[in-house]
């Protein structure tokens, strides 16, 4: 007996253990219950196979802008070798962040070919229709009866392509003037020349607006040999009509001529300026691209899912009402079948309860609308183990031995199969966890956890509640613990 | 109380009855691949394919405004040039017209934003804290179909090698058996959901699969058990040995069966809408679980 108050004196101090647990560090919540953005980066890399080192490059330079970005909060994975998950709480418009991350931002100087001025001027000219022409297309997408507007920029694209002696292949407008765009700023790159300054060669970006007009320009901080590069550069083109073009992720975003007094020296000092027309916004986007530095290798965003805040505080509640009339179901059902027994299993239930959310808070496991079915699945099977129990404990009883005889030899002889009969389950689980997306990891975990913890509650809770319960006399009533009618058969 | 199931009698009718189960599952899956729109085995949904989901809420005074989905789309269309939101729409709207559900294939964020920014000049206003938008590509898509037939694949057989390793053969053929029979008429069952309703399955779909597999084996390894265990202790015939256990165990399954269900109930009931089809899977496969465990299994144990 003193070893079983001994049990109870542990079940006690655990439970304490587990209020204390939630109360000072509460349970971490996933999107889908508090709202906000999630993001999978998927890394191209055309041949081989993303190697670590790659991934943790691409991982820290994503790190930096997402930090740069200025996200309260913010959490960055890496999933299955070749793909990040970031998740932006609170956030429910991810298309600047989506922006700002899903570009290369590979830096480039280059100087102009000689002799290729009037082609660049041609080509600036076209660059500029087709900017504009894209402008009075979002403009037009958002007017009413706009055909003939639509027509009109159709038929200004065509005279474009005609110059270009290009034909676009895509099928709607929009998607052919985009594509116009990258031809044009395909050839005016290639009227210039790599040189060996590049975005690594930074040590800072930053922005202010031009004092002229409204627009901002980004402005860059090179390192020691970058700004000798940048100086030797500029000398071999001053006072020349060759450009300077500044070029991201193969488009020329400014191109400058350096001025006849450089012609000695360069552009010393080590800094430069893009002015390209940036908005507050572009130039800011800019800022952080560059502060992050380039990524080694191509990224696409393959899955975006966006929960607005209400929405999660709705899941929340949805989750509790489904989980506590789980609950209820459950124990109404328990209780008119093994009586007391009944009473038993729904003590150890609200134990496995508090002792489930604990474990979440002290691992931490991060709950998620699949995580929440699989502890409220788990609830179920974790009466199953009591069922198991109660039955043998009933079967003992009509074969007229004593009560305690019975609980003991109904615990006893329960105990292998209980065990044995999670394991399927916990195989299950494992395999979900180990192949499983985040998503379905939530869910193999509690369940997991759920199945393990049970075995504590479902074992161990229970026969020491009833052990304590048979303590008084006037709970030791065999028909407490059998359903009356189950004496008239 | 005591059960008493005419096992022996009955094998021929259990077995039919399963044979007739099996055989609407696949006449389901194999109509599901030649003469749906999809023509796949079931209907996969966005998780899968990729595509846009959007579902948001509308701001409405007391009641929302009556739309019909046909001059929604027609308004899109004179708005949006965007030919690839509009080839392929399927636009709904639910609870009493304040909610829009959105189907499109896979957008950018920005083509999303937009389309947004256009359904809020149609129906808005509209409450965006209530948005639940999924952009899947559609290379992860493939990625995650592969990734889910691996875990089931890799936990059946799993799941196989622990049966044979704990039974001898027999058992451990009949015991695969049944999960296999389970696991058809779930997949099956949704076949039909999808060709009937259009009813999706997603990667957790997969994730009840391998749930209802872990339990379903659970509990025929249990009855197999108390046949193993009497079969020992007992010296009453064979058939009549299996019929006995499988009344003595009866009252054990059918219980945990019960009381998994209620909580899957509560999640269809009250939970949240992402959780439905998914609870409602896995209840079937408990049910048809359950019934296998108890009737088929042991069925096919009897001899003639």
């Amino acid at each position: 007996m003193k070893r079983r108050q001994g049990w109870l004196f542990f079940i006690i101090f655990l439970l304490t253990l587990s209020v204390y647990l939630l109360i000072n560090y509460p349970l971490q919540l996933g999107l889908d219950l508090q709202g906000g953005s999630q993001l999978t980066l998927q890394i191209i890399k055309e041949e081989g196979k993303v190697t670590s080192d790659e991934l943790e490059a691409v991982n820290s330079v994503i790190d930096k802008r997402v930090n740069n970005l200025g996200v309260s909060e913010s959490n960055l994975q890496t999933l299955g070798g070749d793909q990040l998950i970031l998740e932006l709480p609170g956030e429910q418009n991810p298309l600047v962040a989506s922006r700002v991350l899903g570009k290369t931002a590979l830096l480039e100087f280059r100087t102009q070919k000689e002799g290729t001025s009037t082609d660049l001027k041609t080509l600036q000219l076209q660059r500029l229709s087709v900017k504009e022409l894209i402008g009075q297309y979002s403009f037009a997408e958002k007017s009413q009866n706009n055909d003939n507007f639509l027509n009109f920029i159709q038929d200004d694209l065509k005279e474009i392509e005609q110059e270009l002696n290009y034909s676009s292949t895509s099928n709607d407008l929009y998607g052919k003037l985009i594509e116009i765009k990258k031809y044009v700023d395909k050839e005016i790159t290639n009227l210039f020349i790599k040189t060996d300054l590049s975005g690594k060669d930074l040590i800072n970006a930053g922005r202010r607006q031009e004092q002229t007009n409204s627009n901002w320009e980004v402005l860059l901080t090179f390192s020691n040999s970058g700004g000798e590069k940048f100086a030797e550069i500029t000398k071999s083109i001053a006072g020349t009509n060759q450009l300077l073009a500044i070029i991201l992720d193969g488009e020329s975003i400014s191109e400058a001529s350096v001025g006849n007094q450089f012609a000695s020296t360069g552009i010393t000092g080590g800094s430069a300026t893009i002015s390209g027309n940036f908005s507050a916004e572009n130039a800011r986007e800019l800022e952080v691209q560059l502060k992050g530095g380039s990524l080694p290798l191509p990224i696409e965003i393959v899955e975006t899912n966006t929960i607005g805040a209400l929405l999660g505080s709705k899941n929340i509640l949805k989750s509790l009402y489904a989980a506590i009339s789980g609950l209820i179901f459950v124990g109404i059902f328990m209780i008119f079948n093994y009586r007391i027994l009944g009473f038993v299993s729904v003590l150890s239930l609200v134990l496995y309860g508090f002792f489930n959310l604990a474990i979440y808070s002290l691992i931490p496991v991060t709950l998620t609308l699949p995580g929440i079915s699989g502890l409220i699945l788990s609830i179920g099977m974790a009466v199953d183990a009591n069922i198991l129990i109660f039955e043998r404990i009933r079967e003992e009883l009509y074969d007229g031995n004593t009560l305690t005889r019975s609980i003991d030899s109904g615990f006893q002889r329960a105990n292998s199969s209980i065990v044995d009969g999670h394991i399927t389950t916990l195989l299950s689980c494992f395999v979900l966890f180990l192949l499983g997306t985040n998503f379905v990891k939530g869910f193999s975990a509690t369940l997991g956890i759920g199945v393990l913890i049970s075995l504590f509650t479902s074992l161990n809770c229970s026969k020491t509640i009833l052990r304590f319960f048979t303590t008084y006399q006037s709970l030791r009533q065999k028909n407490l613990y059998l359903p009356r009618n189950n004496f008239l058969n | 109380m005591k059960y008493n199931l005419e096992l022996i009698k009955n094998k021929k009718k259990i077995i039919g009855f399963s044979t007739v189960l099996i055989l609407f599952s696949l006449i389901g899956i194999l109509y599901s691949t030649f003469n749906t729109s999809y023509k796949k085995p079931i209907n996969l949904g966005m998780d899968f394919v990729g595509g846009n989901e959007l579902r948001i809420e509308r701001v409405c005074e007391a009641e929302c405004s009556n739309f019909s989905p046909d001059s929604v789309l027609e308004n899109l269309r004179e708005i949006s040039k965007n030919n690839k939101v509009l080839n392929n729409i399927k636009l709904q709207f639910q609870n009493n017209n304040k909610l829009i559900s959105v189907r499109t294939p896979y957008l950018s964020i920005e083509e999303s934003n937009n389309l947004i920014n256009n359904l809020d000049n149609i129906v808005g206003p509209l409450n965006y804290e209530s948005k639940d938008s999924r952009l899947i590509g559609p290379k992860l898509g493939k990625r995650l179909l592969t990734n889910c037939l691996t875990s089931l694949l890799v936990s059946l057989f799993a799941i196989s090698l622990y049966i044979s390793i704990r039974f001898d053969k027999k058992y451990a053929l009949f015991a695969l058996l049944a999960l296999f029979h389970d696991l058809v008429i779930v997949f099956g069952i949704f076949s039909w959901l999808g060709i009937i309703l259009s009813v999706e399955v997603n990667s957790l779909f997969a994730v009840s699969l391998l749930t209802i597999a872990g339990y379903s084996v659970n509990d025929t390894v249990v009855i197999f058990d108390r046949i193993r265990e009497n079969l020992k202790l007992k010296n009453e015939g064979y058939n009549e040995t299996i019929q006995l256990s499988v009344n003595e165990s009866f009252r054990r399954t059918t219980f945990t069966s019960i009381t998994t269900l209620f909580p899957l109930l509560s999640i269809i009931l009250f939970g949240s809408y992402s959780l439905f089809w998914f609870s409602l899977a896995l209840s079937l496969g408990i049910i048809v679980g359950s019934y296998s465990s108890i009737l088929l299994a042991p069925s096919l144990l009897l001899k003639d």
